[in-house]
């Protein structure tokens, strides 16, 4: 019976509301590894072990497992490709992982026990695992704007060519262009602070819900509605990381007239041909 | 912090006003393209849940705060 209820049977229950970031399991040296790290072990296992039984036997017609796991990359890669172009799919495979990995995630924060034991603890309920994602995506997308650009890639932050019309204009330019550069680093907070704080908050609502509803299973739909919301939040990451990506290649100031969500297949360097669509069934 | 609650309180009323008016008026919009062109509305609905959670987002951020100042409460 105490293992239906960690915290004890109460009646009215009381609010147990999980802490804000993860709990300190194990410490080797001075590296602490917390709940949220075997959590976040426990989902890459889930979904290494899904990827490898979608994909032991290729039946050409694909049933069960490789059915699912067909389905998911196929639909990851028509949305990647409706965003971004025919050239995003060089994007899909850190698309599809932070899609994977953050809706997984978030599904767990509603599971029974995840926020209430001290063992287990949805990964992304915990600002230092959404803030490592953010690091890793924003390092890619300058990495990717540097290899495309070369060192004037920084021209667009470092605006000097507004000197030529007048030295009112230039300063203005140029603080422009550190404005334009804080936002590009705020970036990593707001992508961290949006997903930590659906999915915190979301638990901190269905604890408080659970509480006030006296009568169990009330606080259903607001389960149901964080399912929805995780979902939409591993979206809403994914989408921003792919949109940073684009706006990142699409060059300073050039294209501003055209459609920002289509860019040139030219423009991916990973040398995908991708026919021009005025020249597709020509 | 004494007056760590009632700051709280205060950051996120106003903090959950901007993002309210935001999707309501998204929604207006994507009601209003739906009326005009119902077969797009697949299309439409998808943009309006990403428009949302985007605005949301925001208002996420001032329920951030709140948390933060509620741990710092006394």
């Amino acid at each position: 019976m105490g293992f239906f209820f960690p915290h004890g049977f109460e009646y009215p229950p009381d609010f147990h509301i999980p802490p804000l970031t993860g709990t300190e399991l194990v410490r080797i040296g001075p590296l602490s590894y917390t709940n949220s790290h075997f959590t976040m072990l426990l989902v890459a296992t889930f979904l290494v072990v899904l990827a490898w039984l979608g994909t032991r036997q290729k039946r050409e017609v694909p049933s069960g497992i490789q059915n699912l796991v067909e389905m998911l990359v196929q639909g990851l890669d028509d949305f990647v490709v409706s965003v971004g172009g025919a050239g995003a799919r060089r994007y899909l495979p850190l698309f599809g992982t932070l899609f994977l990995f953050i809706v997984t995630s978030n599904w767990l924060s509603v599971t029974p026990f995840f926020g209430q034991v001290e063992l287990l603890r949805a990964p992304t309920s915990d600002y230092h695992v959404n803030f490592g994602m953010a690091v890793i995506a924003f390092v890619a997308y300058q990495t990717d704007g540097f290899r495309k650009f070369g060192l004037p890639y920084l021209s667009r932050w470092f605006n000097f060519s507004g000197f030529k019309e007048g030295v009112f204009v230039g300063v203005i330019m140029v603080l422009v262009g550190l404005i334009e550069l804080f936002s590009e680093l705020f970036r990593m907070l707001t992508l961290t602070l949006r997903l930590w704080g659906n999915v915190l908050g979301g638990e901190i609502m269905l604890v408080v819900m659970s509480g006030l509803l006296l009568l169990p299973g009330l606080a259903i739909p607001f389960a149901g509605f964080e399912v929805f919301i995780g979902l939409i939040q591993g979206l809403v990451f994914g989408l921003l990381v792919l949109m940073y990506f684009v706006l990142a290649l699409e060059g300073h100031g050039e294209e501003h007239g055209e459609e920002a969500s289509h860019t040139e297949a030219s423009d991916y360097r990973d040398g995908s041909h991708a026919q021009h669509p005025a020249v597709q069934g020509a | 912090m004494e007056f760590a609650g009632l700051a709280a309180g205060i950051a996120v009323g106003f903090g959950v006003l901007g993002p309210g008016i935001g999707v309501g008026i998204a929604t207006a919009a994507a009601n209003e393209a739906i009326g005009r062109n119902p077969d797009a509305a697949g299309a439409i609905r998808a943009n309006l849940i990403l428009g949302a959670a985007l605005a949301e987002g925001l208002g996420i951020l001032s329920f951030v705060l709140g948390i933060l100042l509620w741990t710092r409460i006394g």
